[in-house]
């Protein structure tokens, strides 16, 4: 088992530091290219929903993000912050749903999320914040001696 | 970014990463661009681009929003294969084409 954590404030251009943070520190147990791409989307929409929703653009909140793998190649990957909340998950979780289409956002970040991940799990309060918890198992790779 | 109009199209082309970020310092430019020209056809081509979220969906539902005022039609291009899969989870190409070409500026 490895793990790492990392705190960060909520200034845009941390999502990419944020994103190739983790796709570093999960380079020992070797991920496809097609699971770095998905690892990273995953963390990008959920920095950025961390940004945009809980903290509303505000550069000063603080995310907080976890990740860890175990010897099966299980990885865990926890991405809080401590913003404004989601007052109704399940109308969140409408693909295509936003509160922010002025900002002309997709309203496709949770649902990203959920086809990437093999476990997805989402938990918020109004006015304490946002937790997501994403597991993605890697698959054995094929070939690693050629 | 670059962009080129040639005969009523407007070409953007897109390279690197199209993050948050980069989207939010692309984001004017683009629309003034579509502003400036009021091109009957817009192409975006994602050959170049490495990587890709939901904020680059949103770009592009908003660019195809911004030329349907217009009266203009907008053609997504050169998806790769990550980027497709994300592209298709939104569903959009029911509303908007999608090519393969070689033109490049």
């Amino acid at each position: 088992m490895n793990k790492m954590s990392l705190t960060f404030t909520s200034k845009l251009e941390n999502e990419a530091f944020a994103r190739t943070s983790v796709v570093a520190f999960l380079m020992p147990i070797n991920p496809s290219v097609d699971e770095v791409m998905e690892i990273k989307t995953m963390i990008a929409e959920a920095v950025v929903n961390c940004m945009i929703h809980g903290y509303e653009g505000k550069e000063e909140g603080n995310i907080q993000l976890d990740v860890q793998y175990d010897d099966e190649r299980m990885i865990t990957i926890q991405i809080q912050d401590y913003g404004c909340g989601i007052e109704n998950i399940n109308l969140a979780m409408q693909p295509l749903y936003t509160t922010k289409e002025h900002l002309e956002r997709s309203g496709m970040g949770l649902t990203i999320m959920s086809t990437f991940a093999d476990d997805f799990q989402i938990t918020s309060t109004v006015g304490t914040g946002t937790k997501v918890l994403i597991k993605k198992q890697l698959h054995v790779q094929q070939d690693e001696s050629k | 970014m670059k962009h080129q109009y040639v005969d009523g199209t407007l070409y953007f082309y897109f390279y690197g990463d199209l993050d948050n970020l980069t989207v939010c310092n692309l984001k004017q430019i683009c629309i003034d661009l579509i502003e400036k020209y009021r091109p009957k056809m817009v192409r975006l081509d994602f050959e170049e681009v490495t990587f890709i979220d939901s904020t680059g969906i949103g770009f592009v539902l908003a660019r195809y929003k911004q030329l349907m005022k217009i009266g203009g039609e907008l053609v997504i291009c050169n998806l790769s294969k990550a980027n497709m899969t994300l592209f298709h989870m939104s569903g959009i190409f029911q509303i908007m084409k999608y090519e393969r070409n070689g033109v490049k500026l």
